[in-house]
């Protein structure tokens, strides 16, 4: 193994792969064309692992490990569609739909939407948990975008990309557990907060929570693909 | 998980209400990120297994063979257990 120096020989799903050292098995993953579904992470943003649905079984472990965090080791067996994982999947996006008021035919994002997307791969038809339907509110008062709580799923994409990307940081959550909630500044306005208007949180929403007032009924498709490439630019400056 | 066990000590469980409860209970389980949420589950879990004929009574025959659930109490607000996306 040492004249292999950094790289790294592993199994995913059956097919034999090499992976450079510090590389997750998210990354090995995606170049090799096998499918992780992921929705907290975006590819230009840091990782949270917070949405547990790249979850990949390891042979040998019987832990669970978020393929976008966890890094590769050497004689990996990886499995990232096993009945146990589908299993999981579903409830876990059940969960997601259970927990705030995520209907479809009236969202903006019908049909752009990554969390709909994922529930269609997965083969969700329906929810069989209980809805909580929450009371929650929409904000408007910033002049070209609108941040509805009832559409957001926590996945933070627009927290990291707003202190990442922007350098703003106006987004981050307030509260804990299911009274979790995304807030701009201290809690204020949207419209009268330190934001730059950049409209970066709006692109890189995986859903209908935070989308641009100029567009009306499901016409919402969003395009976060930029973030790598301005990522990119900037570090060749 | 706690809606589903008012619904149970309630009355107004089903069977469904049981196996969704174990799902549930085994996908926060293995998936949790932090302890408490791997081990919160544990004491739903162990119950089912050690003391399934119990759920089963409150389930079937609307009875706390302990006397500890208000059976005659009203139900959770009745919400239907298959909604559409």
């Amino acid at each position: 193994m040492s004249e292999s120096g950094g790289v790294k020989t592993l199994t995913i799903d059956g097919q034999e792969v090499s992976a450079r050292s510090g590389q997750t098995i998210l990354e090995v993953a995606r170049e090799n064309e096998i499918n992780i579904p992921t929705l907290c992470h975006l590819d230009g943003l840091s990782e949270v692992g917070a949405c547990r649905l790249c979850l990949v079984e390891i042979k040998g472990s019987n832990k669970l490990l978020p393929a976008c965090v966890a890094t590769v080791f050497e004689g990996m067996d990886v499995s990232t569609d096993t009945e146990r994982l589908r299993k999981h999947r579903r409830v876990i996006l059940e969960l997601l739909f259970a927990e705030r008021n995520h209907i479809c035919s009236v969202c903006v994002s019908n049909n752009h939407c990554e969390l709909q997307t994922l529930a269609q791969q997965q083969g969700l038809t329906h929810v069989r948990l209980p809805y909580r339907n929450p009371e929650l509110t929409v904000d408007a008062s910033n002049e070209r975008f609108t941040i509805d709580h009832s559409r957001c799923i926590l996945c933070t994409r627009c927290v990291r990309a707003c202190a990442e990307i922007e350098g703003v940081h106006v987004w981050d959550v307030m509260g804990r557990g299911i009274n979790s909630i995304i807030i701009s500044d201290l809690h204020e306005d949207w419209g009268t907060s330190s934001c730059t208007r950049c409209g970066k949180c709006v692109q890189v929403c995986p859903t209908g929570a935070l989308f641009d007032k100029s567009k009306i009924g499901s016409d919402h498709p969003k395009y976060p693909d930029f973030l790598p490439y301005l990522n990119l630019m900037r570090e060749a400056q | 998980m706690f809606t589903l066990l008012s619904r149970i000590c309630s009355g107004s469980g089903t069977m469904e209400d049981l196996d969704l409860l174990v799902s549930l209970c085994e996908t926060i389980k293995e998936t949790s990120l932090c302890g408490l949420g791997q081990t919160a589950p544990n004491p739903v879990l162990s119950t089912l297994k050690y003391f399934r004929n119990e759920y089963i009574e409150h389930i079937a025959h609307k009875r706390c063979p302990a006397g500890v659930c208000n059976m005659d109490a009203p139900a959770p607000v009745a919400v239907p257990t298959e909604v559409l996306a």
